[in-house]
């Protein structure tokens, strides 16, 4: 999970994986994603019960607001 | 596994702790803190860890390694608050949610691009993005989430 000066610099990339293409982010997209509710209280005293557990929920939003809805995405197995 | 008031002080002991210091605190350090045996401390930590499993522990070891959107191991993404670079971000997704543990500070992450090695630069406060450096910076995420990954957690 890195962060490119652009998408060609992450293709030229000697690791790059090929079947990646869909792995690509735009900055604001990810700042969304990883700026959910629950990433707002993680200096609160009960983050660990009261707010971790709601991550995945908060995450998969985000991600089907901005198109991100495959598997390689959402974690979930590829279709058979 | 630990009764969850007591997963949430030590997570609490160990964000705060390299919020503070750039270092996640050993188990040992924390245990009188917390009013444990150093033994009932490390207990503790292993069951945070495995609640807290986008975080891990050096394999074979009971040192924490990574604990998002911090890491206590530096990476490439090294991170700036106030004029002081002591922290590092567990990668570069993680990098932009580090704004959310200094509230009101500008954030300044910095690390090389993995192709050339020229410098991405990335400031945000609360949240919003205060200045990118190159405008053309993206995220990219070389193995899916999860089931889909194929492979161990790879950064």
């Amino acid at each position: 999970m890195n962060l490119f000066r652009s998408e060609e610099h992450a293709r030229r990339w000697s690791q790059f994986n090929p079947a990646s293409e869909e792995g690509f982010i735009a900055l604001p997209d990810l700042v969304a994603f990883f700026g959910t509710e629950t990433r707002q209280h993680m200096l609160d005293a009960d983050y660990l019960s009261a707010w971790y557990p709601k991550r995945g929920a908060e995450r998969r939003a985000v991600l089907e607001r901005i198109g991100k809805t495959s598997p390689f995405w959402l974690g979930t197995p590829a279709p058979a | 596994m630990a009764e969850p008031h007591l997963l949430d002080r030590m997570f609490t002991a160990l964000m705060h702790g390299i919020v503070e210091t750039g270092r996640a605190p050993h188990y040992a350090e924390l245990a009188p803190r917390l009013g444990l045996t150093v033994e009932d401390s490390r207990r503790l930590l292993l069951d945070v860890m495995q609640t807290y499993p986008i975080g891990w522990l050096h394999p074979e070891t009971d040192y924490v390694a990574s604990f998002p959107p911090l890491n206590n191991l530096p990476t490439q993404y090294r991170v700036t608050v106030r004029g002081e670079q002591k922290w590092f971000a567990q990668c570069g997704f993680e990098a932009t949610s580090v704004t959310w543990l200094f509230p009101g500070a500008t954030v300044r992450i910095e690390a090389p691009c993995l192709d050339c090695g020229e410098p991405i630069r990335i400031e945000m406060r609360d949240g919003r993005l205060m200045a990118v450096d190159p405008p053309g910076i993206v995220g990219h995420l070389n193995y899916g989430f999860g089931p889909s990954r194929g492979r161990p957690p790879y950064l």
